[in-house]
């Protein structure tokens, strides 16, 4: 299975193609034997002993067994371990309601932030950001945003936002974004200096040194989402020289 | 903490799960149904005809527990303009919420509008009346028949039950002799002389559920209903041609499985057209 | 399956889709079949009013909105079979107490009607990235006077026929999920048009990879 996945690679698939295993493939002599183990990502379900594909988009791979399909969405679906940008919109007894985008509201403790305590409470307040990530997150409970990591440190989590402008931008672009090596934030650097939190729900928060500049960092992410790369550059490029 | 509030809806969802997989149980390993029925097998069917006095015809039938009425009034109107020729028959399918639950008070629900269409349509593609026989004056007068199928009880397969008390409630229909007087070019009824309505054809619907396209069951309860992953209703008429399949959605069929079900439906058209025949000549044979 | 023989050829009229036009939906889809068009958007997984929600999965609205004037009786009967068409394909289980609206707006209707909604809201379900477990399109065959088999009637074509019927097939197995029909016809004819239209099946199923593929290749 594992190989005939491999040739599938880059390919578009639609939801309903199957992956089956095949006849016994031979076995090589000389490997370890140890079974393999396959790792599918969104997109991919198992259904008995076939892979089925749920979502329309590439079959990417990453060593050395992950497989999942890329496809371009929109709307958010939270999952453990993310972080995003969120906005408080209540605050009822020991836990803010923030709103991320999702099917429902998330909930965050206010002492899960960095040094707070039951008389040293956070300054949070209605409609405020925070940059959070996700410690519980799956379909049948409602999501838990936490602003401290596992050993208590804020690791850039917490309430932020004076000054910026918060913008939505889809899945695909936030991905690019935070891809190790992206073109697209290569490209951003070389224009203006400007502060960005990316979270993974689609929400990207822009700051620079004057207004003018970040509306037009703000423009240019919304606008490079359905560009391919050549034509993201050459709008870059205008811009640099002032052409905007 | 917070995860306190949420354990309880974990064991509310195992549990329903739980009875779900149980009854799919039932289906599959014994061949039985809840109510001790086969799996082709219809509830017992009970029919009367001419209930309701101030209706033109009227008719109540009960398929096991559902219970439907039906009463036609026929009012005199102008024909459309683009068909001065013909009459018209309007259906009106109304789930209120005494017959479930699940109903609300307010303006009719997708249920009861997706059946009136559907009742509309086998009226039309059955040929069940000739609209031709309604009209009275061409372009001038015609009869409109206001055909209002009321649910008292909703056990499941309203659509089989709905066309049943149509059929014998328009055979039990009875339109007053209209003569239009020259002179005042007004109608004149006479309500002594009363002739029965034409009836081309008997449709007859059977109606089946599909379990994971691969049990399939006739007549179904409403609590089968909500388990199934699919609904089917074969509307056939007394020289074996199809008025409808409606299948609206759900798990797909496949060829052998659709074919068994109009076969089931063909044999419970003749069933049901003798039962409305001999109700229809004890009535008769009464007055 | 019925085998249909090689001189039947299916004759589809020309279509074309366009994906995520629209800039508020999550996702949008445009069908176009011949002169008919149907417009489709995709709301979801938003939130649900907790009288609508059902634990275990998402609760799925679908509303036809038609050219000219409010929506009927016709509409909701439309509504009901392309929502049980989609619950049947979604994997709606995976997002469960929330809700999924699918909005379909005829733009104009010469014929073929029911089947360009289903293709339609199957395209702007694949654009919103939804979970499905199979894809589904619509065909639909009309029977003449004289007995012959016309699919993807025009609306002239339509109001001459003896019988009209739509199927929504599946693209895993090519199975009969939903079926719609008018007039009356023998068990023969019936049999004929699922095999015509499990054949025009593959055309459009074909189609909606190209389609699909068009649109991921700008990022490749």
């Amino acid at each position: 299975m594992f190989s005939v996945l491999k040739e599938r690679v880059g390919d578009v698939l639609l939801p309903g193609d199957e992956f089956c295993c095949g006849p016994q493939e031979t076995l090589s002599l000389t490997d370890s034997g140890k079974p393999e183990r396959l790792v599918a990502g969104p997109g991919i379900r198992q259904s008995g002993d076939r892979l089925l594909v749920s979502r329309s988009g590439v079959l990417r791979h990453k060593e050395p067994n992950k497989f999942w399909i890329e496809s371009q969405q929109r709307r958010y679906v939270p999952a453990k371990g993310e972080t995003v940008i969120g906005i408080v919109t209540a605050k009822s007894g020991d836990v803010f309601k923030v709103d991320f985008g999702g099917s429902e509201q998330a909930s965050l403790s206010y002492l899960a932030f960095e040094g707070a305590t039951k008389r040293n409470r956070p300054n949070v307040q209605v409609g405020d950001l925070v940059f959070a990530q996700f410690v519980v997150a799956n379909k049948d409970m409602e999501p838990e945003l936490v602003c401290i990591d596992g050993s208590g440190r804020a690791n850039g989590m917490g309430v932020f936002g004076a000054g910026g402008l918060l913008i939505k931008v889809s899945l695909g672009l936030v991905r690019r974004l935070l891809a190790p090596h992206s073109d697209l934030r290569a490209d951003l650097e070389k224009l203006f200096p400007c502060e960005l939190v990316v979270g993974m729900n689609g929400r990207v928060w822009v700051r620079a040194a004057s207004v003018q500049q970040t509306l037009i960092v703000a423009n240019l992410l919304q606008s490079c989402d359905t560009m391919t790369p050549s034509q993201r550059q050459q709008l870059f490029k205008r811009v640099q020289q002032g052409g905007l | 903490m917070i995860f306190s509030y949420n354990l309880p809806l974990y064991i509310y969802i195992i549990i329903t799960s739980a009875l779900v997989n149980l009854g799919l149980f039932l289906f599959q390993k014994e061949n039985c149904r809840p109510d001790g029925r086969e799996l082709f097998e219809f509830r017992t069917t009970t029919l009367n005809i001419g209930s309701i006095s101030t209706a033109d015809g009227s008719a109540l039938v009960k398929l096991g527990n559902t219970t439907i009425i039906c009463g036609i009034k026929a009012e005199l109107a102008n024909p459309t303009t683009d068909a001065p020729d013909k009459g018209y028959i309007v259906p009106n399918v109304d789930l209120p919420p005494l017959c479930s639950s699940r109903f609300r008070p307010g303006p009719p629900g997708e249920q009861a509008q997706a059946a009136s269409q559907f009742i509309a349509d086998v009226i039309e593609s059955s040929d069940l009346i000739k609209t031709e026989d309604l009209c009275i004056e061409r372009g001038k007068l015609c009869w409109v028949l206001y055909c209002d199928i009321m649910c008292l009880d909703y056990d499941g397969n309203i659509l089989d039950a709905c066309i049943i008390a149509l059929l014998a409630a328009l055979k039990n229909t009875q339109l007053p002799e209209v003569a239009v007087n020259k002179e005042t070019c007004l109608p004149e009824v006479d309500f002594e002389k009363r002739q029965r309505l034409r009836i081309h054809r008997h449709p007859v619907g059977a109606s089946f559920c599909v379990f994971d396209d691969s049990i399939l069951i006739v007549d179904p309860t409403a609590e089968e209903e909500s388990l199934s992953t699919a609904h089917l209703t074969v509307v056939t008429d007394e020289e074996g041609r199809l008025c409808s399949v409606h299948k609206p959605g759900g798990t797909p069929l496949s060829g052998e499985k659709l074919q068994e079900c109009i076969n089931r439906a063909t044999a419970r058209q003749r069933e049901i057209h003798k039962l409305i025949n001999k109700v229809l000549d004890s009535v008769k044979t009464a007055q | 399956m019925m085998e249909v023989s090689p001189s039947e050829n299916v004759s589809l009229r020309e279509f074309g889709c366009e994906q995520t036009l629209l800039s508020r939906p999550d996702g949008s889809a445009s069908f176009v079949q011949g002169d008919t068009s149907v417009m489709a958007g995709v709301y979801g997984p938003a939130e649900v009013k907790v009288s609508k929600e059902i634990y275990d999965r998402a609760t799925l609205e679908v509303l036809v909105y038609p050219k000219v004037g409010l929506p009927g009786v016709r509409e909701r009967s439309q509504e009901q079979c392309v929502r049980e068409t989609c619950e049947a394909s979604l994997l709606l289980s995976l997002h469960p107490r929330s809700s999924l609206t699918l909005i379909l707006q005829v733009l104009h209707d010469a014929g073929s009607l029911l089947s360009c909604c289903l293709n339609a809201a199957c395209m702007a379900l694949m654009d919103a990235g939804l979970s499905m477990s199979c894809l589904f399109c619509g065909v639909t065959c009309a029977i003449s006077t004289e007995g012959e088999i016309i699919t993807d009637p025009t609306a002239a074509q339509e109001k001459e026929s003896r019988a009209l019927m739509t199927f929504a097939i599946d693209s895993k197995e090519h199975r009969v999920m939903m079926s719609s029909t008018r007039g009356s016809f023998s068990v023969q004819e019936l049999q004929q048009c699922i095999a015509i239209s499990q054949k025009a099946s593959e055309k459009i199923f074909q189609f909606y990879r190209d389609s699909v593929r068009r649109r991921y290749s700008k990022n490749l």
